[in-house]
Parts: structure tokens; sequence; C-alpha cells
């Protein structure tokens, strides 16, 4: 494990302490927020920690090229080597980086169970023991409770975490009553952890809104820094 | 030979192997009246088409060699010069690249932007080619030219733009829209000579229109003179190809025209738009380097008035000798000339000059700057600069790679011996991404290139052209040895009992160099070493950088730093420092921890979506690391870095594996250190082979 100052005073440590051990195996965790807030940007750097542990990860998008996804890799990590004078980052980065498989979907209306099975295939026949799988970009407008289930049982048979991005309506109606997001208001069972990127005037604050059966939760203390594009504490 | 240099057009036809390339080119020739018949790739009356000059290019249908070709259209002057489409030959297409001006993109309207297209247009894009795409196969089932233009936009972030609607698909193609003059164009005639315009057909009006929309937004949103006009109702065609032809050349716009080569249909139309929006001469910066003025850069005029300057592309031997294909980028030329050699440094005499159409040939008596045209009996290599006797001019050297893989040849009879060494002289001067040396130990005779199918080709090449059979050993992959920890050295070399003596003594850093270079830094003060035993001290680290001590490849990424040292006023020579920096060095060596390093392809395999698992497995047997997949309707593409040593063989694995329904591509990306156990494994090998050479 690389035990270094970026792994120890790490704010996702925080996420991790501040919701019940994370999302844990088996379990999907969601950042929802509007288009061009940062979710992106949140789950690389979720991810990049998960590479930092030296786990493997899978990350699955919906874009025409990958090479973007691979840029925000590369800034995210920069940043992070940049704020925690990471010693030979380049090597550092070669090492980890090969734990990273991005898995892209670009045909319309891809089902989960098709995503899923490509995913296994990566991991049974191209033996990449995955642990973190993260999902950006998905339309949980076209999902069903079915496709969540379909995820869920997929993460526990291989013991795997997820985390999705979820996109908000840039509109008022984007929270319900209850303060969650309505486009996953009928999901909110199947979601472990739900996080909430809320602008705020000069920052994105991560408001955690569920972490498991708790719910409402208190407030993690966590924003997105506007200009590393990292998750950072509030002061 | 035409005055106006803005009739010339100097295009490259690039494409994905299979999308068609040559059955366009064909087509083109056809049209253009230089043949009289059509063959197809492959043909039943055993004739190839007829860019494909090489017999073993017909063999395998596939095109090698870039031969060029004039042709006429519409009072414009076009030369043609047809790209291999393998990267294993990339080379070929890189070098054709540098004296074009434009290109056509040919894409498959089923397969749309394939692996090759995206390592052809990144190699367009370095020598900014202005291109058109031509999405050809449209007559194919599952064709769909709409998404291929998405897929340049997406994948290729060209700003593409549909000039043309296909009037049916698939087996129900016939014939195209023009969206700038709303015009149905049909091709009539037994090869589709006829071109018969007509109204748009009633049930298409309404897509048409909204497409011709869309091209227009997609226009204006590079030219403001457009987007007024646009405002005011008063777009005119002629502004409409203006504005293309501008964008197109400055690299912001990419027309996209359609058809089917191999049906007849839509190339006359892609040929309009070749005079129309791919730029002549004139309008491409080309620049030289004064060598006898410190390399300062001069910028070449394409003026037939000016001293000649000109480039030889591509060589090849000829029934009358070595045939030069050169490209004239400023001043004439006339049979008789004299001109300059600028890397021989020798001057010889245009003899015969001839202008090519695949290969059959015409005499010239002139050229003038901007034409393609070849030239007989002079000896040259593949880049070489000519130019008038008064210059010293050397066109920007060309972005050549190292060579990852090589073998060791045999010549199997006297015969073959005698020829051999033409052959590969030949070879040489034509590619230099295919070199060749005798190995100083084993004495063997080695050539080396860019993949397995670079090589397997040029084996086959001396068999038919040179009737040369050798024996070719197992391939060999390019490894490098690398220091891996800086270690200090303080070495004494002295020899001083009897006769004249020999002392050096110096000292210093040895470290790795990230740039992966080798670096000599001279940090001698006060004179314990003299001025000029440094270069000697230099001469002898470079000289251990040829072969190294793991297992004897050459070992890059050195710094050496020399801080200290004594001489002896008379016992010191250059001599004896070289000798003190060669022993200095290995005797810090193997403390320095050196590490086998091997190139890492970059490989791009693509296959249909239901076969993935078995590509990952592969990959994965291979000790490849898969970067990404990406998954499109049917097909998925999946893109590793895999160690080339890993990759022999691998085509037919696929195939097999794949029901011969996936391909591949690779090319080099970087050296990487060898895992432990593969580096035991390595050493083993190459201390058995060295046995074996040794019994």
């Amino acid at each position: 494990m690389i035990k270094t100052e970026q792994h120890k005073r790490n704010p996702l440590r925080i996420l991790k302490n501040s919701t019940k051990g994370g999302v844990g195996k088996g379990n999907i965790g969601v950042i929802a927020a509007r288009k061009g807030v940062g979710k992106t940007a949140c789950l690389v750097h979720i991810a990049t920690d998960q590479l930092f542990e030296e786990k493997h990860v899978i990350h699955v998008s919906f874009s025409a090229n990958t090479s973007h996804i691979i840029s925000w890799y590369e800034d995210i990590f920069d940043e992070i080597a940049k704020k925690f004078s990471i010693d030979s980052a380049a090597e550092v980065h070669d090492r980890i980086i090969k734990n990273r498989i991005i898995m892209n979907f670009n045909q319309d209306g891809v089902k989960i169970k098709q995503i899923t099975n490509s995913m296994k295939s990566l991991i049974k026949d191209g033996n990449f023991s995955a642990n973190t799988i993260v999902i950006d970009g998905y339309d949980f407008t076209k999902c069903t409770i079915d496709d969540l289930k379909i995820i869920r049982s997929f993460a526990n048979e291989l013991g795997l975490e997820v985390w999705f991005s979820a996109s908000l309506k840039d509109d008022k109606t984007e929270l319900n009553e209850n303060g969650i997001p309505a486009v996953l208001s009928d999901f909110t069972d199947e979601i472990s952890i739900l996080i909430y990127m809320k602008p705020e005037k000069d920052y994105i604050k991560l408001q955690l809104i569920k972490d498991h059966d708790i719910f409402p939760v208190p407030d993690m203390h966590l924003k997105l820094d506007p200009l590393s594009l990292l998750i950072v504490e509030t002061e | 030979m035409r005055d106006d240099i803005s009739t010339i057009r100097n295009i490259g036809i690039s494409a994905h192997i299979d999308s068609g390339k040559t059955t366009l080119t064909e087509r083109i020739l056809f049209y253009c009246k230089k043949i009289h018949a059509i063959h197809e790739i492959k043909d039943k009356d055993g004739k190839g088409a007829t860019m494909d000059s090489m017999e073993l290019e017909r063999e395998r249908g596939i095109t090698i060699s870039s031969a060029a070709t004039n042709v006429d259209w519409k009072d414009h002057s076009i030369n043609i010069i047809d790209t291999p489409g393998h990267v294993d030959f990339t080379i070929e297409v890189e070098r054709a690249l540098r004296v074009l001006d434009g290109a056509i993109l040919v894409l498959c309207a089923v397969g749309g932007v394939q692996s090759q297209s995206i390592t052809v247009d990144r190699q367009l894009k370095r020598y900014q080619v202005p291109r058109i795409a031509f999405i050809n196969k449209c007559d194919r089932t599952g064709a769909n030219p709409y998404r291929v233009t998405q897929h340049l936009r997406e994948k290729l972030g060209l700003n593409a733009v549909l000039l043309q609607i296909p009037i049916g698909l698939e087996d129900k193609l016939a014939g195209v829209i023009d969206l700038i003059t709303m015009k149905a164009l049909y091709f009539d005639g037994e090869n589709g000579e006829t071109i018969r315009e007509e109204e748009i057909p009633a049930n298409m009006r309404e897509e048409a229109e909204a497409k011709h929309k869309d091209m227009l937004d997609a226009i204006t949103m590079v030219s403001d003179e457009l987007a007024e006009a646009y405002l005011e109702g008063k777009v005119t065609n002629e502004l409409i190809h203006d504005t293309i032809r501008k964008a197109t050349i400055s690299l912001q716009l990419t027309p996209v025209a359609l058809g089917s080569a191999y049906k007849n249909k839509g190339v006359q139309p892609l040929l309009d738009m070749t005079i129309k929006y791919l730029p002549d001469p004139n309008d491409v910066n080309n620049i030289a380097l004064d060598l006898d003025a410190n390399e300062n850069e001069v910028k070449l005029i394409s003026d037939k008035d000016k001293p000649t300057v000109a480039l030889a592309f591509k060589l090849e031997d000829g029934q009358y000798g070595q045939l030069s294909y050169i490209r004239i980028y400023q001043g004439s030329l006339k049979k008789g000339d004299e001109l300059y050699n600028s890397r021989s440094q020798k001057k010889f005499k245009v003899g015969r000059l001839i202008r090519m159409h695949a290969d059959k040939m015409e005499d010239i008596n002139n050229a003038r700057c901007g034409d393609i045209v070849a030239v007989f009996g002079i000896d040259c290599a593949s880049g070489d600069t000519f130019s008038h006797p008064n210059l010293n001019y050397s066109m920007t050297t060309m972005h050549v790679p190292e060579t990852v893989i090589s073998l060791a040849i045999k010549p199997k009879d006297l015969k073959s011996s005698d020829n051999l060494g033409k052959a590969l002289n030949r070879f040489v001067k034509e590619d230099p991404t295919f070199r060749t040396y005798t190995d100083e130990e084993s004495g063997e005779r080695i050539i080396s290139g860019m993949g397995e199918l670079h090589l397997d080709v040029y084996i086959e090449r001396m068999k038919r052209e040179y009737d040369v059979i050798v024996e070719a050993g197992m391939p060999q992959v390019a490894y490098r040895e690398a220091i891996t920890k800086p270690v200090t050295f303080d070495y004494t070399h002295k020899k001083q009992t009897g006769g004249s003596g020999q002392f050096a003594r110096i000292a210093g850093t040895i470290e790795p160099n990230h740039e992966g270079v080798f670096e000599f830094v001279d940090k001698i003060k006060g004179g314990v070493i003299p001025t000029e035993f440094i270069p000697a001290c230099e001469k002898g680290f470079f000289e251990c950088m040829k072969k190294g001590r793991l297992i004897g490849f050459p070992i890059v990424g050195v710094k050496i730093t020399l801080e200290d040292g004594d001489f002896h006023s008379v016992d010191s020579s250059t001599m004896a420092f070289q000798i003190a920096s060669t022993a200095a060095f290995w005797q810090v060596y193997s403390k320095a921890n050196p590490q086998i390093l091997e190139p890492i392809m970059k490989v791009t395999v693509e296959g249909p979506s239901e076969f993935q698992g078995n590509i990952f497995g592969s990959i994965n047997q291979r000790r490849g690391i898969i970067i990404s997949s990406t998954e499109d309707d049917i097909i998925c593409r999946v893109e590793a870095d895999v160690p080339l040593s890993e990759m022999f063989g691998y085509s037919t694995d696929l195939r097999s594996m794949t029901q011969g329904k996936s391909e591949f591509s690779m090319e080099f990306l970087k050296y990487s250190k060898v895992p432990e156990s593969i580096s035991d494994k390595i050493k083993k090998e190459i201390e058995e082979k060295k046995k074996k050479k040794g019994k």
C-alpha cells in the first residue's frame, strides 16, 4: 500500500469515517448534481484514491472516446501529487494507473445487463481483480429498479463497491420534498450512500443525504475545491 | 505543362485497410481516362488494381508501396499517392504525407472510424494535411454514413460536415444528393461514367432541406462572411464553395462525401471536391533548412523562376535503373539540369524526367514547382533534398521511428548470397525504417524493422524481385539496458612500467537519465583534467552505451557527471582517459542496478462484441495492460499496452479465436522495465542463443 501523506490526510477518509465505513462491498453509492457541477471530478478523485490504495478500478463511461476520461485521471493525479508532494510521482503514476481500466459504451440505450456482462468478461477473461466500479454519465431517467438490482447482485457476487454519478435537472424540481434528488426518489432503497453536490457561493458543498439506513445524516464538511477540482474539507 | 500552379493538386488517399481505397483509386483513374477497364483487387482475370504495382501487393490484396500517378480532371492536374493501409508500413504513409498538400480519408460506411483510420488521421494531423472524407461502401449491408460522420466528429475530433446525403442505402443505393446545389446525382452507364442530374426525389425533399440547413449552420460557424450573407439571405453556391475551401485548408472543417466506389457511385463528385476544396501548392507553407546558414529555416516559394528545391520521397527499381519520385517545392526542372544532393554533397544531371501513371510512364521535358515527377538513374536515398547547385538546403527531417524487431537471415545458396547485398542496399535506401547490419559476434546478417509483417514483406520481396532465398531466424526484440540507481566512480588507469606509460584518473557520478538519452556533464574545475582529455572521457563512456553487460543490448538513459580526476604531465593521453572512462563505467555498472527494458506496443484490437472476452483474455495472457475498451453497437475496440515480445503470432491467434472476424494494429509506444521473472528468462534465452552460435 502506498502509505503517503495523501493517504493519511485524505478527505476521502472523512467520507469513509462520516459514513458507516464507506459504500461497502456489494453496495451502491451515488453522487448527484446538476450538469457541470463536478460529478466526474468527484468520481475520478474517489477512483484515484482507490488506486492509491492499490485497489483495482473499472471506470465505466458513455462518451464517444476515452481520451478525455484519461485526461481527467491525469489532471486529478497531478493535483494530488502536487498537493501532497508525492515523491517520484511519475513512477507512482505508472504503477497505479495500470490498475484502472476504462470501459466505454457508446451505443444508444445500452442495457445494464450488457454492461455487467462486459465487466464480468473483463474481470474473468481479462483476469482483472476489480474492487471498485465507477459509472459516470448513466442516465437515471431511463433506469428501472430492476436495473439497480442487477448491478447490486453483480456487485455482491464479485465483492465490488459501485459508485454512480447522477445528473439532475437544472431547475427547482431537482430535489423532492424529502431533500432527495427527484430522479433518484424511486431508488433510495437500492442506494447505500447518496451525496448531493450543492453549489454554494464560491464552492460546491458535498452534502451527505443518505448513509446506509441513516437518514438524514450530519454534515461531512466536505467540498469540491473549484480550483484543483479535488474533494477537500471545508474550513 | 500547365502554367498555373493553382491547377495542381497533390493528394494522398489514406485509409484503414479494406476500406476500399485501392478500388477508389482505380475508379478515379478510369474516370480520368487513365485506364480503359476496371480491375478489382484479386480480380478473376488475375489482374490486380492498377495502383497495386508490385506483384506481391496484388497477391495479398494490400498496397505496400506508395506508387504515384498523375491524372487530369476538369483542367486540373492531380498527383495521387496511393498510401499503404497496414500500420507496419506507416513510414510509407508518413513519407507520402510529407509531400502531399491534401488527402482523401476513406472510411467504410459500415466499419466507420476503425483503428487504422485513427492512426492515419493522427499522421495527417502531424503534417497538418487538410482532408476531405469519403464514406465508401454505402452499398454494404449495415452502411450508415450519418453514424460515420458522427464518429469523425467524436472519435477524430474533426469538424466533419456532410455535403451529400445518399439516395437509398445498402443494396438500394441509387445515387447522392448534393446539398449545395440541391440536386440529385445518378451514375449511369456500365461503369457509372455518365452523371445524370435530376431534381431531388419528392420523398427526400424534406430530409434534404433539413440536411442542407445543418450543413449551412455548420459552415457559417467558421465564417462570419457566410453567416452575414446567410442572415441577409444572400448565400450563393460560390460563397459556400469558397468558405468550405478556406476552412478545409485552415483545418477548421472536413467536408464529407459519400458513395460506393465498387458500385461506381459518388466518385466524380469526390474529384470535384478534390479540386474545389483541397489546397494547391500555393496554399501550403513549405520550409527548408539552409545548411550554409546554421540550419536556419527558409520558406520555399512556389515560383518557377526561383532556384530549384525538390525532395526525393520514394525510390523504385525500374526497368532502366533506379526511379526516384520527387516533389518539386520551388523553381522548375528540365532534362539536363544540374542539381545538388545536400546529403551526399554531390552534383548530378537530370537525365530522363518522367510523369508516372502507376507502372506506366510518360517522358516529359520539364516540370515545375508543386509537381510530383520521377527521375531516372540518380544515386540517392529516400528523403534526400535536391537543389540548385548554388543552394545547400535540406527539407525538414522526417520523423523516423526506431526499429523494434530484428531477425537474422542467411542466404540459402551462392546465387542468393550474391544478390542479397544488392537487395538489402535497395531496401535500406527505399525505407528508412528498414535497417541491416552484420552482428560482430556471430557474423550473422541482421535485418530490423517495425514489425513482423514489415520484415516478412521484405523477405518476400528479396525472393520475388532479386531471386534471393533466405533462411530467417526467430524474430528478436530490440531490448535495451538501463541503470536504475545513481553510483559514484573513482578509477585510476595506470600503466607505468617500461616504455611510454599511461596514466588517467577520473571520478564522478553515473545516474539514470529519465530523458532516455546519453548525457555527459563536465564539472571539472581547476584543470585537474586538462580540457583536451575531456572529449576522450566522453567517448570512453559513450562507447560503453553500445553494448550492455546484462544481455548485450544497448544501454539507454545514462547521465555521467565528471567531477574530479588527475593526470600525469608525461604519461597521460587521450587514449589513457578513454580507457579509464570505459573501465570506470564497467566497474560500477552492476552496482547501478541495471535492468532490461523492452519495447511496449500500443495495441488496438477490434472485433465483434461477442468476442470481447477472448480479446481480453488474449491480452492478459500476453502480459498486456488493458487501457480501455469501447463498445459501439456490435463492434468492440480494446486498447492495451503489450510488450512486443508477446505479440509474435498474435494475428494468427486472434484470427483463430475470433473466427477471423477481428483485427489489430500496433505501434511502438515506449520502452519499459521488464518484470524480474521475465528478465531472468530473457537472460537465459540470450545466453543459450550465444552458446548455440558458439557451437
